[in-house]
């Protein structure tokens, strides 16, 4: 266990200081400042553009930090050799790409808890009228955002084991835009009883296999309260898992590849 | 035999476009517990995939190789061994007693003091708080051989530990890697610099194209040098009954330069000089070198005779450029 910390703490002091994924921060954390004066603009109510857009900004910024940061990982210990002088100490490949797992989720938390603290100052500056409760509820969206985010760089160290960080960028980012995008569609189609069983199988294992991002984008609760969002403790709960699940299950299937490669 | 490192049959092969390659042919190593091994190979000729196999980084397709007693591989292994990559990089936003701290943590140590001590004997004491970033090539060397130390290690393997150095940098870590010995350490080199493994190597293995060519004490492998006997006025018919399969002779100018193997009874050579009235200008012995050692392993017997008539040629040539400048001398 003391190594699988070291390695995410060192992964962390790396990750932190990379200047491509600061670069991205600082565009995001921009976005969020200038938020109010765009939001403005709109015709409508202001605090749901507000919101909206804020929101949309975290995730988006966070998703390409999620995908930037992860896929380069074991690539870039193989590249500079740091591997092998850790393999070769008394340490599994499993503590390794745990370790590196671990720092990639530590990091993204760190910065997306930047993003977090400026959404918060800025609801507060810009709709002073809003009350604590609303902040509490806007503020809940960001910690869904790291489950998701989370799942997303398994997915991204998972296709890390066996692709180049280019192809992984992609087959990552293909993966959460449609786990975003369609699950629902897939969803509903592997339950539609009128269509083909070819059709609905298809549509099962696409839907089994990647995983349900949407879920995650709770934003839609809070811009416009209603009833989707009664049994919310409970839905949170098993997402929670849901991600869990998906996280161990594509980690144990990287690590049973990253254990059989050729470094 | 107490050995630190044996491999049997050890071959590595790749699936490539052009069908399977093997980088790693039947190698059998045998490494000594306490001797410095020098394993030696052109690029490309399998001793990183060796160290890497041997490290348990990769498997190899078929054979045995056994580290410690334990196989290749094994988890205790790694409690008893070290390894210095070639041109190792260190993460560079810490600093050196981070670093060494980092590696510690691999094996559970939690010690700073023996961090700082590790330092202060590779003479990074007052370099420790110092980012990474700033460290020198040889700096960077120096720490990586003080991480090696960590675990007090039986094994090192270490890969070219040398390259790229200033001599300064490079003396300090050839007089570190003979400390090790003393102190009954096993040290395993894989490098170019073919004068270090000569000087602090105990006994060395050449590959070549993934095969050994050759293992075994430098003094013995080293033996069988050449005698270079320079004789002047002589005529070309004499300097032709010289010539043999190993005697590389040379005539210009009624000067004879002839390179003879030692076991040649050179006697026989320079009484027939002397009933030929010529005059023997030197007879030199010439110790074999692991240079010539190591040509002679990958590069065939022609690039050697090159080498050995270019040389004589520069000494001919040497010999003549002095002749000149006496003459002028004297003019």
């Amino acid at each position: 266990m003391g190594a699988i910390l070291s390695i995410a703490k060192t992964t962390i002091g790396e990750a932190i200081r990379r200047r491509v994924l600061l670069v991205i921060l600082l565009v995001g954390v921009l976005f969020l400042v200038i938020a109010p004066g765009l939001s403005v603009l709109s015709l409508r109510q202001n605090y749901t553009v507000l919101t909206s857009f804020t929101l949309g900004v975290i995730q988006l910024t966070s998703a390409v930090i999620a995908i930037v940061l992860t896929v380069y990982l074991l690539p870039n210990e193989v590249e500079r050799r740091t591997i092998y002088t850790i393999l070769s100490k008394p340490v599994y490949r499993w503590h390794f790409l745990l370790g590196k797992y671990l720092g990639a989720v530590g990091a993204l938390g760190m910065m997306m808890l930047l993003m977090s603290t400026v959404l918060v100052l800025v609801f507060r500056i810009m709709q002073q009228q809003a009350s604590m409760d609303d902040v509490l509820q806007l503020a809940t969206a960001p910690i869904f955002f790291f489950v998701q985010m989370s799942l997303l760089a398994a997915v991204a160290m998972f296709f890390s084991t066996f692709v180049s960080p280019i192809v992984n960028f992609f087959l990552s980012g293909g993966v959460y835009l449609v786990g975003t995008l369609f699950s629902p569609v897939f969803q509903d189609l592997s339950n539609n009883q009128t269509l083909p069983a070819a059709v609905k199988g298809a549509a099962t294992v696409i839907h089994s296999i990647v995983p349900n991002f949407a879920q995650y984008n709770i934003q839609g609760g809070i811009i416009n309260q209603g009833p989707e969002l009664r049994s919310i403790e409970l839905y949170y709960v098993q997402i929670v898992v849901y991600a869990l699940f998906y996280i161990a299950a594509f980690l144990i299937a990287g690590m049973m590849i990253f254990d059989r490669k050729e470094v | 035999m107490n050995l630190a490192i044996e491999t049997k049959d050890l071959t590595k092969t790749y699936k490539t476009s052009s069908g399977p390659q093997s980088v790693v042919k039947n190698l059998d190593l045998q490494v000594e517990r306490g001797e410095i091994f020098g394993f030696l190979g052109p690029n490309g000729a399998g001793k990183t995939t060796t160290i890497k196999i041997l490290l348990g980084i990769i498997d190899s397709t078929s054979g045995e190789a056994s580290v410690l007693g334990n196989p290749a591989g094994d988890i205790e292994s790694h409690k008893k061994l070290s390894y210095l990559p070639e041109k190792p990089y260190y993460y560079e936003h810490m600093t050196g007693v981070e670093i060494m701290q980092f590696y510690a943590s691999l094996f559970g140590i939690k010690d700073r003091d023996l961090c700082e001590r590790l330092l202060n004997r590779v003479n990074l004491g007052n370099d420790m708080n110092r980012p990474i970033s700033q460290y020198s090539k040889g700096m960077q060397q120096r720490i990586g051989l003080a991480q090696s130390l960590l675990n007090d290690p039986e094994l090192l393997f270490l890969d070219e530990p040398t390259g790229g150095l200033d001599p300064i940098a490079h003396i300090e870590i050839r007089d570190l890697i003979l400390k090790f010995r003393d102190e009954g350490r096993t040290v395993f080199i894989s490098s170019h610099e073919l004068s270090d493994v000569e000087r602090i190597c105990d006994r060395v293995a050449i590959i070549n194209k993934g095969e050994l060519v050759h293992q075994g004490r430098l003094d013995q492998l080293l033996s069988g040098g050449r005698i270079e006997i320079t004789a002047d006025n002589l005529t070309e018919d004499v300097a032709n009954k010289f010539r043999g399969d190993d005697f590389t002779v040379s005539f210009k100018n009624g000067r004879l330069i002839a390179d003879i193997p030692d076991s040649a009874h050179p006697g026989e050579m320079l009484d027939a000089i002397r009933a030929a009235n010529g005059d023997i200008v030197s007879v030199i012995p010439r110790r074999k070198r692991l240079e010539d050692l190591f040509l002679e392993s990958v590069a065939g017997d022609n690039v050697l005779k090159g080498r050995k008539m270019s040389k004589m040629t520069d000494d001919h040539n040497a010999a003549e450029a002095v002749e000149v400048a006496k003459e002028e001398g004297a003019n």
